[in-house]
């Protein structure tokens, strides 16, 4: 239709230029219609005293309009208007159709007979290569994991496992660099798993972009597949974190859409060995909306951990292997040592401290001032061990995961131990509470320390800030979804819990939350609503406050068998030391692959002062599925101290335990592990639905076009429009197009029947 | 004749002699008893613990006299708590509590004292309370009962509140004696009858028993000082014919205590 009003097809004026191939300058042309107009209006302003009653009103500008358009055609089309295009001589280009041969071109989409695969092959059977080739030579290559060039459509088969247009992309034009290739046609469902998450690359990189402009070759995208699956439940991704303490609690956001479904009731589910963990009903969200839900659960033992999170399968789903995600934990046995420094006997510190005695995975270390000039010590692994009081040197402080200060003046610390303290969270990212009590906070002049940054609160400006007397936890908002004060999975069962326990034996003012801190607990006493436990990320680390010492009584006041005191103090001291990282911490982007094993390992590596140390030697062992193990270096980044980085492929299925070693000078100084999973076959089971918005972009972007399967009879012809390849710059007159006269003949029609509905003819 | 006057001095001097110790008992010792020291809110609050005694006696009044858990109360209460507040930097009401096992009351003071202990009776309420206690972190000492009679009568009772708990002595090495002092050589320690018997034991109970039960992660929660009195001691101390060196021992016996039921 559009090449019958405008003679070409609307490629060729999508990728041409307009032009007037007239001498007379264009200048002229505009004064002539400016001209032309004027004269129309003075003509009309001469007639207007002799001219019909009804055309003296705003009639007569629309005559004048009509006449002045009609004119501007006509002297436009004296200026003989033109298009000037590329385009590719006849049989000297090579036309590339690359045909898209992954696991999800196997699908068949509902209501349709044929495979994506096979509907390819067919469109290229059925007249679209025959088409190109009248006109160019064809080149057919399948692309996947991988490209290459295929004789004959009937060879394609799906057997790709994964999707990955940009590295196709790439290579494609490497190898064919030397051709005079003058267009791509890519015939593809847009699935793309180029980052080897399940999560998607969400589509073609900047650099494969970049690579297909500088050579101007127009990419043109033929969508196969249905663009909404009709019945599909589909797992997006599962945020959990990478590591964890043995029998930690851990939370883990899932995300998920679904299509034909809508509001049906399902099972979320995480599995570990497929032993179920945790589990709850979901109702699942309207069509193609996108829902977030939370699952608990305990991390369990230590050992590299993979934990599926699925949606239990609806009936009638095809395509059930999407609703389900693994991740890889890497769950950790070893012990986090807390340093309690306390400045009284108090309850709070003994139920501290035997809540933290039945938690393997914390050692608590601690120094109670029990007299004006005694400390006793707890926990100590060497009588050395906080012989001097509370450490002065980093190497020696560090060594700890978290502190908690209990009861203590800030004056019994120095200067230099409050920097010390500050040092701890900001630099070797360790954990500091702060706890309530009668030298606590304001009252312990915590306020103008050195460490007051570390206080996720601004303190009161007033002393006598502690009060014995009662005050009511209050979960908050916030807090009823955060792992520290999460007594129960099931909200609802949560915040009961919560309600239940009884008053505190105390409470402390400590003022407002800094921005930033998020309160996780209120309390109140009988006037009021204060922040009682406050928590802040701090530098590498992060602090927490509790304004008060009298949670003891939940744990003597609840029936014996009751947890939550117990509960909630191993949730939070896990806050404060389970995520201090070691000198040595070693990170891969994606712990779980997805069909392609290229990895990205980093390190950074610090010193026994968590000094970032640059000139480390940091070595990789890696431990494959079959056992066997090989080493790695690792190279310094250039302008990042203390970062190192390696590339390497993971080129079997199956789990990988890659532990990282930083040295110095023949010295140690730490090690960690992380593991990661390539998982085969999984890959293409997700986004199924056709991807058109990336190939839209895709063609957009290269000065292509989208086309669906049906409307392919005019490509060979429209795709002969490139500047790529052997192309010559064509001029064709547009002075001609049907447009122009149909236009005209418009214009005067419609004057014409205007005046006869005026009556003025 | 000379029998019946040696009966009349008898009787008088016996009837002068429990009027001074009654007045011992009850008189006030210096210490500030108004309702305001009472009430004052401090961390550690000195808890009695008062039960039924097989004679029947618990309550106040004259009762109050006789009952078995109030043997030394309060002049012993309130010297260790001098002590206390001299020694170390536990911040403590410097009035003592006396608790019962009737309601729930006692978890508001996670460290209890108990005297006499072989005439503790306990109902299954109070059995299971005073269980409950002690499973939920609280810390018992137990004082002043001697020999083996005493022993088998105490233990019936603690039998009932810990059934499955072994009863073991205590080592010098063990933690309970170095938390503040180290006490690694111990005395027996009278009651105040040393002075005029200078006898250090009372009836079978010759050699000091330092004995504890403790809960599954080995933390002491029932602390058992038998054949001593520490509580005649503290209340002693400021007798000037009771040795020193018992009433030291006995201070330090207790501020250890104290200080090992707040730290384990």
């Amino acid at each position: 239709m559009f090449e019958f009003f405008f003679k070409y097809p609307y490629t060729a004026f999508a990728r041409g230029r307009l032009i007037l191939l007239s001498s007379w300058p264009r200048w002229m042309l505009v004064l002539a219609i400016v001209l032309g107009a004027v004269g129309l209006a003075g003509l009309i302003w001469f007639q207007w005293s002799t001219a019909a009653p009804k055309l003296k009103s705003w009639r007569s500008a629309v005559i004048w309009v009509l006449q002045a358009a009609m004119l501007m055609v006509l002297l436009l089309l004296l200026w003989e208007p033109a298009l000037n295009v590329a385009e590719l001589r006849s049989q000297q280009n090579i036309i590339a159709v690359l045909v898209d041969d992954s696991h999800s071109m196997a699908q068949t989409d509902a209501g349709n007979q044929q495979t994506r695969e096979q509907a390819a092959v067919a469109a290229l059977k059925n007249g679209v290569l025959d088409g190109l080739k009248q006109r160019f030579q064809t080149r057919l290559y399948h692309i996947g994991a991988s490209v290459g060039e295929v004789d004959n459509p009937d060879k394609l088969q799906s057997a790709g496992r994964s999707t990955h247009l940009s590295d196709g992309m790439r290579q494609f034009l490497a190898q064919t660099q030397d051709l005079p290739i003058g267009a791509i046609v890519l015939m593809s469902d847009g699935a793309e798993n180029a980052s080897g998450s399940d999560e998607g690359g969400g589509g073609v990189d900047i650099a494969a972009l970049d690579a297909l402009r500088n050579r101007h070759l127009p990419v043109h995208t033929i969508g196969f597949g249905s663009e909404t699956a009709e019945h599909d439940v589909e797992m997006e991704g599962v945020s959990v974190a990478a590591r964890a303490l043995a029998s930690s609690r851990m939370v883990a956001t899932v995300r998920f859409h679904q299509r034909g479904f809508s509001r049906q009731k399902a099972m979320l589910t995480v599995r570990e060995s497929g032993k179920a963990l945790a589990g709850h009903e979901i109702t699942l969200p309207a069509n193609g909306e996108t829902r977030t839900d939370t699952l608990y659960f305990d991390a369990g033992d230590a050992g590299a951990k993979d934990f599926e999170f699925s949606i239990s399968p609806m009936l009638g789903e095809p395509n059930v292997i999407n609703n389900s995600l693994s991740r890889m934990v890497n769950v950790s046995g070893d012990k986090r040592r807390i340093l309690f420094v306390e400045g009284e006997p108090r309850w709070e510190f003994k139920f501290i401290r035997r809540a933290a005695d039945d938690d393997p995975q914390l050692q608590m270390v601690s120094m109670l001032r029990t007299t004006e000039n005694k400390v006793y010590r707890q926990g100590i692994s060497d009588p050395s061990e906080l012989a001097e009081g509370f450490p002065t040197r980093p190497e020696d402080l560090f060594g700890y995961s978290g502190i908690i200060i209990g009861s203590v003046e800030s004056g019994y610390f120095t200067p230099s131990q409050q920097e010390l303290l500050r040092e701890f969270v900001d630099r070797r990212g360790g954990g500091v509470l702060f706890l309530g009590g009668r030298f606590s906070l304001a009252d312990g002049g915590w306020n103008s320390s050195g460490a007051s940054d570390l206080i996720p609160t601004f303190l009161p400006k007033t002393k006598e800030t502690f009060h014995r007397d009662p005050a009511y936890p209050l979960l908050t908002q916030v807090g009823a979804d955060s792992p520290v004060t999460r007594l129960a999975d099931d909200a609802a069962v949560n915040s009961a819990r919560w309600k239940k326990l009884p008053y505190t034996a105390d409470y402390q003012d400590a003022g407002s939350p800094k921005p930033g801190a998020t309160v996780l607990l209120e309390m109140s006493d009988t006037h009021r609503k204060m922040p009682m436990l406050v928590t802040e990320p701090y530098g590498r680390g992060r602090t927490a406050l509790m304004a008060t010492a009298g949670t003891w009584r939940w744990q003597m006041s609840m029936p014996v068998g009751d947890g939550s005191h117990d509960q909630f103090w191993r949730q939070l001291l896990r806050y404060v030391a389970a995520e201090s990282p070691g000198p040595v911490t070693a990170s891969v982007p994606a712990q779980t692959l997805l069909d392609e094993g290229h990895v990205v390992l980093s390190a950074t590596v610090r010193d026994k002062q968590y000094q970032p140390s640059p000139d480390a030697d940091v070595m990789a062992r890696i431990v494959g599925p079959d056992g066997t193990s090989s080493m790695m270096q690792l190279a310094a980044v250039p302008g990042e101290a203390g970062s190192f980085r390696t590339e390497w492929t993971a080129d079997k299925p199956g789990s990988y335990a890659i532990e990282v070693t930083g040295s110095r000078a023949g010295e140690v100084l730490g090690s960690d592990i992380v593991t990661l999973e390539r998982k085969d076959g999984i890959a293409e089971n997700f986004h199924t639905e056709q991807n058109r918005e990336l190939l839209e972009r895709l063609s957009n972007s290269t000065g292509g076009r989208y086309w669906r399967p049906s409307e392919l009879s005019t490509l060979p012809r429209d795709i002969s429009y490139s500047e790529a390849g052997i192309s010559v710059r064509d001029t064709k007159p547009l002075w001609d197009m049907p447009i122009n006269y149909l236009l005209l003949l418009g214009l005067v029609s419609a004057q014409w029947l205007l005046r006869r509905k005026w009556g003025v003819v | 004749m000379k029998l019946l006057a040696a009966t009349a001095v008898a009787a008088v001097a016996l009837a002068c002699c429990s009027v001074v110790r009654a007045y011992q008992r009850t008189a006030d010792f210096g210490f500030d008893d108004s309702e305001q020291r009472q009430a004052q809110k401090a961390e550690f609050v000195w808890s009695r613990l008062a039960y039924t005694s097989r004679s029947g006696g618990n309550g106040y009044g004259w009762g109050w006299g006789r009952a078995a858990w109030s043997r030394d109360y309060p002049k012993a209460d309130r010297q260790l708590l001098v002590a206390m507040k001299r020694l170390t930097r536990i911040e403590g009401r410097p009035y003592e509590q006396v608790v019962d096992l009737d309601s729930d009351a006692i978890f508001e003071y996670p460290w209890v004292y108990a005297v006499q202990v072989q005439a503790w009776t306990f109902s299954d309420a109070e059995a299971k309370r005073l269980r409950d206690y002690l499973n939920k972190g609280g810390f018992l000492m137990v004082d002043d009962f001697h020999g083996t009679q005493d022993w088998e009568d105490f233990m019936e009772g603690m039998r009932q509140v810990l059934p499955d708990r072994p009863v073991e002595d205590l080592q010098s090495g063990d933690e309970i004696f170095h938390v503040l002092y180290d006490m690694d050589d111990r005395i027996q320690v009278p009651g105040e009858h040393y002075i005029r018997t200078h006898r250090t034991y009372e009836k079978d109970g010759f050699t000091p028993k330092w004995r504890a039960i403790r809960d599954d992660k080995g933390r002491i929660m029932v602390a058992i000082c038998h054949n001593m009195h520490l509580g005649d001691a503290w209340e002693w101390a400021d007798d000037p014919d009771y040795p020193e060196k018992f009433a030291a021992q006995a201070f330090r016996v207790g501020l250890n205590y104290i200080v090992y039921g707040m730290t384990h």
